[in-house]
């Protein structure tokens, strides 16, 4: 038996794929911690993973600010301010305390989500084996295209932040381990098919969830075809536009459709009879139920409908988002629209679209998901791992 | 913080039109009814403005060469720019470069 220590940055998408992982190693009698922040992570880790608590909690008030200015971004805008605000800071500060960490588990194998650059200097550092996890395929999918000093710009701050504290640059940057890149996707969905040997593309890595009891079954109609309209934790605050439109649109097809949407009370005002407003969603029980889903194209929230067959409508937000949708857009699997401007009409014309049985979306969905089934998910990414230990 | 390059550019027949033609290409490639509507003038930022993204640069810059042919290399244009001037870049700067080099490409 192993032992694995997982680090992942305090981004609610990062914690999933991490915790579906993890939780896979520890079924099969493995030693594994997960180094965090204690108030964004702690709660969406299941009860038998332990918690390696990273001082440098951000207080609340700073941790709004900083979303707040991310919010207002966009496009390459909002890549500067990731990395120059958020990542590059959070990984001089996880230096120290990951150090501290491996010291005390003592970790056969570090497994480092792809924005904790900290921990993967640590890695490099002291020479021990380590993986990149990807949860996102976006890194290497030609991210930045025709920007190439875009492109250039970050692959200098990760430079930049190897050489502040003396540390050789490796073959690849802190991005990519040159041991393993578990990545969180199936090749099929990226503009290349070819890729060195230790990456590895392993599917939707979904495992354990924060429960959600309770979840009304019954109110679901069997006579109509359900849609799942969800934004991911991070963007729901911000999304309040956009459900409205999208309950609204669930509205103008209700003789067809019943509509589940994510989001707090209170945030869709009068949601037609056919909507089901939800906080917590069974997410991957109800993909199994739904005819379609609506999403920021949070990777998750594809990986997950796409290994299930399901097509999505894709409204992407910032980030990694833009090159998920794109993803779906050209495997087929779904429409586009503009989550700043998408009306009611646009969004249940696209939602009426990919949940047309005979349609192309689907068939496309249902081809991937044979894709996923072969990437094999948590399974094949312990699989990889426990190689490496 | 109008150039004087750019204020010239008003006045000029010719950039008029480019400017249409590269006002039409963006709404085709963001594709929505929203920009139907939106005055896109030489001062109207891709980042803040359009919210394009990388990946809809890249098909512009397909438009762009389908448009003006290869004497346009917007993707060579792009290629040189850091990060700040891919952010703060206007709609203004493409239409002088495209301006530019088709009269490069006539002498």
């Amino acid at each position: 038996m192993s032992r694995f220590l997982f680090v992942v940055p305090p981004l609610t998408g990062h914690v999933n794929p991490a915790v579906g992982i993890a939780g896979e190693l520890v079924g099969r009698g493995h030693q594994v911690a997960v180094a965090a922040h204690a108030s964004v992570v702690g709660p969406l880790l299941p009860p038998d993973l332990p918690l390696i608590a990273l001082p440098g909690d951000l207080p609340t008030a700073e941790r709004d600010e900083i979303e707040r200015r991310g919010r207002a971004l966009r496009g390459p805008a909002s890549l500067k301010f990731l990395w120059e605000d958020f990542l590059v800071p959070l990984g001089d500060a996880m230096v120290g305390p990951v150090d501290a960490a491996v010291d005390d588990f003592r970790p056969d194998v570090l497994v480092v989500d792809q924005q904790a650059i900290g921990a993967a200097l640590v890695g490099r550092r002291r020479g021990m084996p380590w993986a990149t996890l990807a949860t996102t395929s976006a890194e290497l999918d030609d991210p930045y295209a025709v920007l190439a000093g875009v492109g250039e710009w970050v692959s200098d701050r990760l430079d930049d932040f190897s050489d502040s504290h003396g540390v050789p640059r490796g073959g690849s940057d802190l991005r990519f381990s040159d041991h393993l890149t578990l990545i969180c996707s199936i090749a099929a969905l990226l503009r290349t098919h070819d890729h060195p040997d230790h990456y590895a593309f392993v599917g939707a890595a979904a495992g354990w969830r924060r429960p959600a009891p309770d979840f009304p079954w019954a109110a679901l109609d069997p006579g109509r075809e359900t849609v799942l309209i969800s934004l991911g934790t991070v963007v729901r605050e911000i999304g309040g536009r956009f459900l409205q439109a999208a309950a609204e649109a669930a509205g103008l097809l209700a003789d067809r459709v019943q509509a589940v949407i994510v989001a707090p009370p209170g945030l869709i005002v009068d949601p037609p009879p056919n909507v089901l407003v939800r906080e917590y969603v069974p997410q991957m029980e109800l993909l199994e139920r739904v005819g379609g889903v609506v999403s920021h194209a949070g990777n998750n929230t594809v990986c997950e409908s796409l290994s299930r067959g399901v097509p999505l409508v894709v409204a992407p937000v910032r980030d990694d988002q833009p090159i998920i949708a794109e993803q779906v857009v050209r495997a087929g699997a779904g429409e586009r629209v503009r989550f700043g401007r998408a009306t009611p009409a646009a969004l249940a014309r696209a939602i009426d679209a990919v949940l047309d049985p005979a349609g192309t979306y689907r068939a496309a969905a249902l081809r991937l998901r044979d894709d996923f089934a072969t990437a094999g998910g948590v399974g094949a990414a312990a699989d990889r791992l426990e190689k490496l230990s | 913080m109008t150039s004087p390059g750019i204020a010239d550019l008003q006045t000029d027949p010719a950039e008029e039109k480019i400017l249409e033609q590269v006002a039409t290409l963006l709404r085709e490639v963001i594709g929505e009814e929203y920009v139907l509507d939106l005055q896109i003038t030489l001062e109207t930022s891709f980042n803040e403005d359009l919210e394009l993204e990388s990946i809809e640069f890249v098909t512009l810059a397909d438009r762009l060469t389908a448009t003006y042919g290869t004497r346009v290399d917007f993707v060579g244009f792009l290629s040189e720019k850091d990060v700040d001037q891919v952010i703060n870049m206007k709609v203004g700067e493409v239409v002088d470069y495209i301006s530019t080099s088709l009269a490069a490409s006539d002498g």
